[in-house]
């Protein structure tokens, strides 16, 4: 395994070290936890602004959705009910107008081995194993091996330790992940969907989200070394950011960040002394009427009864 | 095999589709698709349509309808005939001739 993965092994730990070089040489930081800590921080936002390519594309092909509204409520209005249908037409329109809003699983698929090359890396570090750039880093691995954050060795894990701070520390970040990712789905729930979307089958998957989410992140936060969490964690928090921005700027029609929106520019008009613009005139959308298409495609709300007639 | 991929789907579905909400360019995503696959092609042929499908979904692709092909319409090169989510089989154009010829693999 390490050998398919030692050209991702290197990368990582050179970018740390990188990193490394930058807060302990340059800002000459005289603490091993603190810079190794930052330099996994260093390499999430690394790899993460690789991505904002993919992440302005996905905009801007948002963007251009706001001009297929029309067209989308028409599919909406002609296979209500027909989940499944309404879905299938709402992709071939993206495909056809080339404004597919999905940035596909690869941009979360790409990270996956870096991830793993991170806990390789930091694996080896608690063993006193070398790997990637690190045999020829002595210095440096000594370095990694003694760094603590809080009394924490950031290569340890729950499950390799006795140390009480290693597991109150993984405990925290799992808390953490947990609240972040929470926010993140909420935050795209509350402020950027309608209404409608937030009620029957979606709040069902919610619940159950909300039950199996803690236990991943728990397991994850217990097997990894503190400094994958880190990263995760790190990760997490770049995904929310990311997300507030794009709900303030690119609100979904119909939704309670739209209207917060129209307010901004209102107030921005206003202040300008320009004369305010009707916000009826640029998305001809009635409030809480419009699904979110940026966001999740939701079922309209059906009752049990009601969808047995159509059955009929 | 077959059950033990179907189950791991379900896993997979019920757990990480859930985190990350719909990012899939297609219709079906391409874990219903996965799932679908291997429900009606076994173990074997599913996971290689899946990986098919996998390879084809990135975010330069144009995404759009892809059904899970029917046993009749397998093909384990190329687009399958009826895959486009067209009510009339009509995805000749896109097909070898050879099989669009048949009129067994079409309406299947």
């Amino acid at each position: 395994m390490d050998t398919v993965l030692a050209p991702l092994l290197w990368l990582v730990s050179y970018i740390m070290m990188g990193w490394h070089w930058v807060f302990a040489e340059l800002l000459g930081i005289n603490h091993d936890g603190v810079n190794w800590a930052l330099s996994i921080i260093g390499l999430v936002i690394v790899i993460r602004t690789l991505l904002i390519p993919l992440f302005v594309r996905q905009i801007r092909s948002q963007r251009k959705m706001q001009l297929l509204q029309p067209q989308l409520r028409e599919l909406q209005k002609k296979y209500k009910g027909d989940r499944e249908r309404l879905q299938q037409e709402m992709m071939k329109l993206y495909k056809k107008t080339g404004t597919n809003p999905f940035a596909s699983c690869l941009p979360i698929l790409l990270q996956a081995p870096f991830l793993f090359s991170l806990f390789r890396v930091l694996d080896g570090i608690a063993r006193d194993r070398p790997r990637g750039a690190f045999p020829n880093h002595e210095d440096l691995f000594e370095s990694a091996g003694r760094a603590e954050v809080f009394g924490a060795k950031l290569a340890d894990s729950f499950l390799t330790t006795d140390v009480m701070q290693t597991r109150v520390l993984a405990m925290i970040m799992v808390v953490g992940m947990v609240v972040s990712q929470y926010v993140t789905q909420r935050q795209i729930m509350r402020k950027n969907m309608p209404k409608e979307a937030l009620e029957g089958p979606f709040a069902q998957q919610q619940k159950i989200l909300l039950y199996v989410l803690p236990l991943v992140f728990l397991f994850s936060g217990v097997y990894f070394p503190l400094g994958t969490v880190l990263y995760w964690l790190t990760s997490n928090f770049w995904t929310m950011g990311q997300q507030l921005y794009v709900i303030r700027r690119m609100p979904a029609p119909g939704s309670d960040a739209e209207k917060a929106q129209q307010r901004r520019q209102a107030e921005k008009a206003r202040r300008k002394g320009l004369t305010v613009a009707d916000p009826e005139e640029k998305p001809e959308v009635e409030p809480g009427q419009e699904n979110g298409e940026a966001r999740r495609q939701q079922p309209k709300r059906t009752s049990r009864s009601q969808r047995k007639k159509k059955r009929r | 095999m077959t059950k033990l991929i179907v189950a791991v789907l379900k896993l997979y579905r019920l757990v990480v589709s859930q985190l990350y909400g719909q990012t899939c360019r297609y219709y079906p995503s391409c874990s219903a698709y996965a799932l679908g696959a291997v429900e009606t092609h076994r173990a074997v042929r599913g996971s290689w349509l899946a990986l098919r499908r996998l390879a084809r979904c990135h975010p330069w692709c144009a995404g759009g309808v892809d059904l899970v092909p029917t046993t009749d319409n397998y093909l384990w090169w190329g687009r399958a005939a009826g895959t486009d989510g067209e009510d009339e089989p009509s995805a000749g154009h896109r097909q070898p001739e050879s099989i669009s010829a048949i009129p067994a693999c079409r309406g299947a």
